[in-house]
């Protein structure tokens, strides 16, 4: 082989994660081809399957900040005063339109409208209304888009969570994440492309289940998959050194391991060991690099706090996990996606979104402050939703102080900061019960659309082939909502 | 894998040959010096143009047809149009409309049209032209005709011929101009049967046994020893278990448990036995609807219980119920038939002639099934039945054969009626295992529009897709009519897909690459005559078979066989030794001029630790156990407040020889599975999985490095070759065999006695860092040797254990 391309090879390979031959289209080995082939160009750390973006991007990285269990939008966002007046009335037949409704209250005789609960103030110039849940969410509320119209068909958690992460309501497909690490790779050698975190809410402790196919990658290589960050001495699994084995111990096992790999290598001639060498290196460059990412208490206090890291309220897991977004993001890691549970308020709603609202109210805006004040919101994009909204009537009896709200599939609120996104924006309407969409719908697809959009990808043009089809996360569907960007 | 890069660098000369012929790259690069073939072949080099640009419109799928012009088969793409011309006129390119419109500058006319993204070369287009010059002739697709059993190809090189194989693969690398590789040396292959025969490394005792064997015949032995292993039958099963989505919990939400530990155990035994393959088949379709099925046979019938079930609180039944038949036809059409039949849910295949009626058709096949759509919350769903262990059913068995005994002496009543208690006791213990069973009047099939479960279209009866065989003469229109329609020699994917896997299995990819899609975007066979030799070889071996030795047991439909044939081949036992110039030629190895190298996979890996270590426990089958896993895995994504009303929502860490249990046994949740298992490429079991990604990643290297069941398999692999042996040299060498089957070299030793010398210094000088390692992992440590030195030696063998060599079949 021609000694240039050769070393050239070598250094392709040097990369976070090794890459799988499998699957690769026809369009992506001729970029492939242009890329790491022939023009000399410096390869950034596990580049992605793509030469070039499809455009210039607005964001580089993303934070997704999933609320999972289906928050209140009547509650928190979708402002409608005048459900007052039809509070405690029956939904109207002409709003319901016999729409399946899932098991839970399909029994229930009487479908009464709840009101919320909670004061709507206004915020920042744009006068953007916010439940008093969320006041320091209305500090940024000039940064932020608020979707009103979202909707998606699944009616029920599992099937809902895995078509807004895969595009699809059965198991199988590539997540969210996952399709970044193969579209567009890592920016950091020594950090994974795709990370996820999880906290458990205070609002309801029987909530829903997370599973790993939320971040999985589905038909394409595992490599791409989310890598779970966690509390506790191995924020990534098996990373620290086993007790009575130091850094030095590990070095010199390392040398003695590279020394015999490479023996392997000369005489056997797979590439596949050289890759494997690397890798190692790459283990022992995580062992130093991720506990000084994790190490919050290097924070000065005064960040701490702005999180709210330190309140004590849920498990303490997603303030911290915000700030720890931000050193992530710092640090080149493409995509993180924290879980936060505790939505799934079918029952003592008022209550129970009370602790959840806490929660996430001070980090979430603290992470957008935060940000925008290091010049890192600009191309960066937040993103701040659940799997569905919740129904305008009550599940079980409706009380003076109490109620719960059902799934509610067929319209939601999300909302969206930073790279490329037009802040102080309202996007699409519901009707007067919060129950169907008035104006401007946004399908889930249409939403994971202008995710990829913001990041430089055409949606239709990010494609991986897979029993002789070329799959995309949008499926055969989604439209980019321009009305959100700048 | 990690493998583009290297493909693509050579590749560049023939960038253009890559782009026309995308499924079959690799193979086609071989034959950029060769001029564009003169007959233009459809299969070869037409249908992959049409399949990958013009079906989606011009296809199988009529209600997408555009301008009612299809192009997959002659008589659409020489009819009529609709605004005059054809598309398609044989001989004249400049009557052909096909042809005009590939050429128009023209965007609204161009196809195909730029909107697609799709673009055809000049290369492609210059070949549409030639065929239509040539008389535009069209072919069945070649998976679709049955195969023909092809005559032996002479090659020059015929010492090299150890059987049928050789002759295709020697054929193909003498018309390439490429050399094979010499035979391995003895100690890789010895390491490299065992590895692939039994997941397991070979012991010194079979290492030195081969290695001293002078008489000819040698090798065979050795297959025959490991073929007939009773390990064999689990290293060939655990394949079989991701293609079945096997696991321990039912998958969706809160993903309580479920036990079919005796399926796999019939898994085990079916290969163990050799079942054949038609067997194996029809028992798993439908072991439920045979005339006096045993116990054993209904067990079977659980492949296709084996998918997810639900049971989210809300969730609608009928939903769910489509949802479970929907991937009993998914699965059963990727794992017999290569086909991606799922496709033809919602609309007519795209690329394939299913169309949408005809998935429904198959659909009916398994929508007989007493079953509800939400069920699991207490374990295993119905339909079920009881399923003693095999223990409980020899103890049932034995009282039986007592009571018998003493009915003979009639004065023993009390004791009888105490013997029948005690059967009656055990009985009620025995565990259930979930089975297909057909209701005496199946659910009516109706095609659901969009795929929708609720939005029901015409009504259709059970029935097989047209373009294959009809049903057999006289078979049910039952599971059992479409499992003997499938085991039928006449059947063109079945024997073909079988085969292939095997191929895979043993040469890292298969012989088609899409191993689970035989259609028309599948990839087209890299040595399509050993394909159709392979499948007609194993429906019905020939009394001679091929040539050379390992010809015994030749039986229809023998798994075994089928395995000794491919470990016999001389092209399996090749070096895998590679020099530059074969690696710049063929980066995948797909034209076997060097033997299969790649990394075991997740199971084996743990398994040959535990091997060398002495900690395996070798016994076979049995319910699933939890070894070591970071506490709070499963806790941190699902606790709830009312967790303990299910199975399998808290983490229960097993004990003593059930931590050391082969990895197959490994309890599988499915919402969180094994970390160490995931990070090795294992599928999250949700789904029917039949070709595995193979990645290298320093996440890999963190598991190896630091999972306490490496560092314990490295503490107790230590203590074995001290025990074993006296000086560091014969220590060392010894662990270094047992580690690769083979000698170290000079070097190699150094560096391993370089090692030790400085880590006895190190924990010779901090003996509490000697006690905190070797108090890693609950196996207890024997204390007749010295910590520090037992250390020392701990860190040699974790060194042996993270070695690209030893985690990889060389």
């Amino acid at each position: 082989m021609n000694p240039i391309l050769e070393k050239h090879l070598m250094q392709t390979r040097r990369q976070f994660f090794g890459r799988a031959a499998s699957g690769i289209g026809i369009a992506a080995l001729a970029s492939l081809l242009d890329r790491d082939g022939l023009c000399a160009e410096e390869m950034t750390p596990r580049a992605g399957i793509l030469r070039a973006l499809h455009h210039a991007p607005k964001a580089k990285r993303v934070i997704y900040l999933f609320m999972s269990g289906g928050p209140s939008h009547i509650d928190l966002i979708d402002y409608k005063p005048q459900l007052r007046r039809y509070h405690g009335q029956e939904l109207p037949g002409s709003i319901r339109m016999g729409q399946r409704v899932t098991g839970m209250t399909a029994g229930q005789s009487s479908f009464p409208c709840v009101a919320p609960m909670f004061r709507f103030d206004r915020h920042g110039q744009c006068g953007l209304p916010l439940s008093e849940l969320l006041p320091n969410i209305g500090t940024i509320a000039d940064d932020i888009a608020v979707v009103k119209s979202l909707h998606t068909e699944a009616i029920n958690h599992d099937p809902a969570i895995t078509y807004i992460q895969t595009g699809h309501q059965q198991p199988g497909r590539p997540s969210l994440g996952s399709w970044l690490s193969y579209g567009i790779g890592a920016e950091n050698a020594n950090l994974p492309a795709f990370v996820v975190m999880t906290s458990q809410g205070s609002g309801n402790r029987t909530d829903q289940p997370l599973f790993s196919r939320l971040w999985g990658s589905g038909f394409i290589p595992s490599e791409h998959q989310g890598v779970r960050f966690r509390t506790g001495n191995d924020p990534v699994l098996y990373l620290s050194n086993p007790p009575g084995i130091n850094s030095g111990t590990r070095r010199s096992m390392i040398d003695a391991t590279r020394e015999l790999n490479e023996l392997a290598a000369q005489s056997v001639g797979d590439p596949e060991i050289n890759t494997r060498i690397a890798q190692y290196e790459m283990a022992f460059r995580m062992q130093t690099s991720v506990p000084e990412l994790t190490d919050i208490a290097s924070e000065p206090r005064h960040f701490r706090d702005m999180y709210g890291v330190e309140r004590g309220y849920d498990d303490g897991g997603f303030a911290r996990n915000c700030l720890l977004a931000r050193r992530m993001i710092e640090r080149g890691v493409r995509f993180v996606q924290l879980f936060h549970r505790g939505w799934d308020q079918h029952s003592s709603l008022p209550n129970q979104i009370r602790g959840q609202a806490r929660d996430v109210d001070q980090p979430s805006a603290a992470l957008v402050k935060d940000l925008k004040a290091r010049g890192l919101l600009e191309d960066t994009l937040v993103i701040w939703g659940g799997e569905f909204g919740r129904t305008v009537y009550s599940q079980g009896a409706l009380t003076a102080n109490n109620h719960g709200r059902d799934h509610h599939g067929r319209c939601f609120s999300a909302w969206l900061a930073g790279g490329g996104i037009r802040g102080g924006v309202s996007y699409g309407e519901t009707d007067d019960y919060c129950y169907n969409i008035a104006q401007n719908p946004v399908h889930i697809h249409d939403l994971n659309a202008t995710i990829l959009h913001c990041l430089g990808l055409d949606h239709t043009r990010l494609t991986y082939r897979f029993q002789g089809r070329d799959y995309r996360l949008t499926d055969v569907h989604g439209e980019v909502v321009r009305g959100i960007l700048k | 894998m990690v493998r583009y890069t290297v493909r693509i660098l050579h590749l560049v000369p023939c960038l253009t040959t890559l782009l026309l012929f995308g499924p079959t790259l690799t193979i086609r690069a071989q034959e950029k010096k060769t001029a564009a073939p003169v007959t233009v072949d459809f299969n070869r080099d037409i249908r992959p143009i049409l399949s990958e640009n013009c079906f989606v419109c011009h296809g199988p799928d009529e209600l997408q047809r555009k301008a009612k012009l299809r192009l997959d088969t002659r008589d659409g793409g020489l009819a009529k149009l609709r605004g005059g011309g054809h598309a398609i006129v044989p001989k004249k390119i400049d009557e052909s409309e096909l042809v005009r419109r590939i050429l128009a500058e023209d965007a609204t006319e161009r196809m195909p049209p730029p909107k697609t993204n799709k673009k055809l070369s000049t290369a492609q287009i210059d070949l549409l032209k030639r065929w239509i010059e040539q008389g535009a002739v069209y072919s069945q697709h070649w998976a679709f005709v049955a195969p023909q059993r092809p005559a032996l190809p002479n090659v020059k090189e015929s010492q090299r011929v150890q059987n049928a194989i050789d002759r295709f693969i020697l054929a193909r690398l003498e018309k390439e101009g490429m050399q094979p590789a010499p035979e391995a040396d003895r100690a890789t292959l010895v390491r490299r049967l065992a590895l692939d025969l039994t997941g397991l490394p070979p012991t010194i005792s079979e290492i030195d046994s081969f290695l001293n064997d002078k008489n000819p015949g040698a090798y065979e032995r050795v297959v025959e020893r490991y073929l007939s292993s009773p390990h064999y039958g689990e290293r060939m099963a655990v394949d079989w278990l991701d293609a079945a989505r096997f696991a321990d919990t039912h998958g969706y939400h809160i993903d309580a448990g479920r036990d079919m530990s005796r399926w796999r155990e019939w898994v085990i035994d079916a290969f163990n036995n050799d079942l054949p393959f038609d067997r194996f088949t029809i028992e798993q379709l439908a072991g439920d609807l045979l005339p006096n099925a045993t116990i054993e046979q209904k067990i079977a019938s659980g492949f296709n219980r084996n998918h997810m079930i639900n049971f989210e609180g809300g969730a609608i039944p009928e939903e769910y119920l489509n949802n479970y038949i929907v991937d009993r036809v998914t699965t059963t059409a990727t794992v017999w038939l290569g086909l991606t039949m799922t496709c033809s849910q919602c609309h007519d295949h795209k690329y394939d002639p299913i169309s949408q009626r005809e998935f429904y058709q198959v659909y009916a096949f398994f929508n007989a099934v007493p079953e509800s759509g939400l069920d699991g919350s207490k374990g295993n769903a119905a339909p079920v039945i009881k399923a003693p262990s095999k223990a409980q059913l020899e103890a049932i068995a034995k009282i039986d054969a007592q009571i018998k005994e003493l009915e003979k002496a009639s004065e023993v009543v009390m004791k009888i009626a105490e013997l029948r208690k005690e059967k009656k006791a055990l009985e009620a213990k025995a565990g259930s295992s979930m089975v297909m069973q057909d209701m005496p009047k199946p659910r009516d099939t109706f095609m659901l529009i969009r795929g929708e479960y609720n939005k029901k279209g015409a009504k259709v009866s059970a029935g097989v897709p047209a373009f294959l065989p009809a049903l057999p003469e006289g078979a049910p229109a039952n599971r059992l009519g479409l499992a003997r329609w499938l085991t039928d020699p006449s059947h063109p994917l079945m024997s073909r897909v079988i085969v292939n896997r095997y191929w895979q299995m043993f040469f890292g990819a298969g012989l088609v690459k899409t191993v689970e899609d035989f259609g028309s975007q599948g990839e087209q066979p890299s040595h399509a005559e050993l394909l159709d030799w392979l499948a007609a070889e194993f429906i019905s071996p020939l009394p001679s078979g091929g040539e050379g030795p390992g010809v015994k047991g030749r039986r229809a439909w023998s798994v075994r066989h089928l395995v000794r044939t491919i470990v016999t081949s001389s092209a399996y036992r090749q070096s895998s030794v590679v020099t530059k110039a074969n690696l710049a030629r063929d980066p995948e190895n797909r034209l076997l001029a060097r033997g299969p190298r790649f990394r075991l996979q997740a199971e084996f890996i743990r398994d040959q630790a535990l091997a060398l270590s002495g900690l395996l426990n070798r016994e076979i089958g049995g319910q699933s156990v939890s070894p070591y896993q970071p506490a709070g895995l499963w806790q941190e994504l699902a606790s709830r407040q009312d967790s303990k009303n299910w199975s399998a929502q808290f983490f229960v860490q097993s004990h003593g020889k059930d931590l050391y249990r082969r990895t197959m046994y490994t309890f599988w949740k499915r919402t969180s599975p094994p970390p160490q298992l995931v990070t090795f490429d294992a599928p999250d079991r949700e789904i029917c999985t039949v070709r595995r990604s193979r990645t290298n990643t320093p996440l890999q290297a963190l598991v190896l490095m630091n999972d306490p069941t490496y560092v314990e398999a490295s503490r107790k692999f230590a203590e074995r070759i001290m025990l074993k042996e006296k000086t560091s040299e014969a220590r060392l060498a010894l662990a270094w065999r047992l580690a690769t089957a083979r000698s170290p070299s000079e070097r190699e030793m150094a560096i391993l006695q370089r090692v030790l010398d400085k880590q006895l210094q190190t924990y010779n000088a901090n003996p509490k860092a000697a006690a905190d390692l070797l108090r890693v992992g609950e196996a207890p440590r024997d204390d007749t040797l010295s910590a520090p030195e037992l250390a020392a030696y701990t860190i040699v063998a974790s060194v042996l254990l993270n070695l690209d060599e030893v985690v990889t079949k060389n």
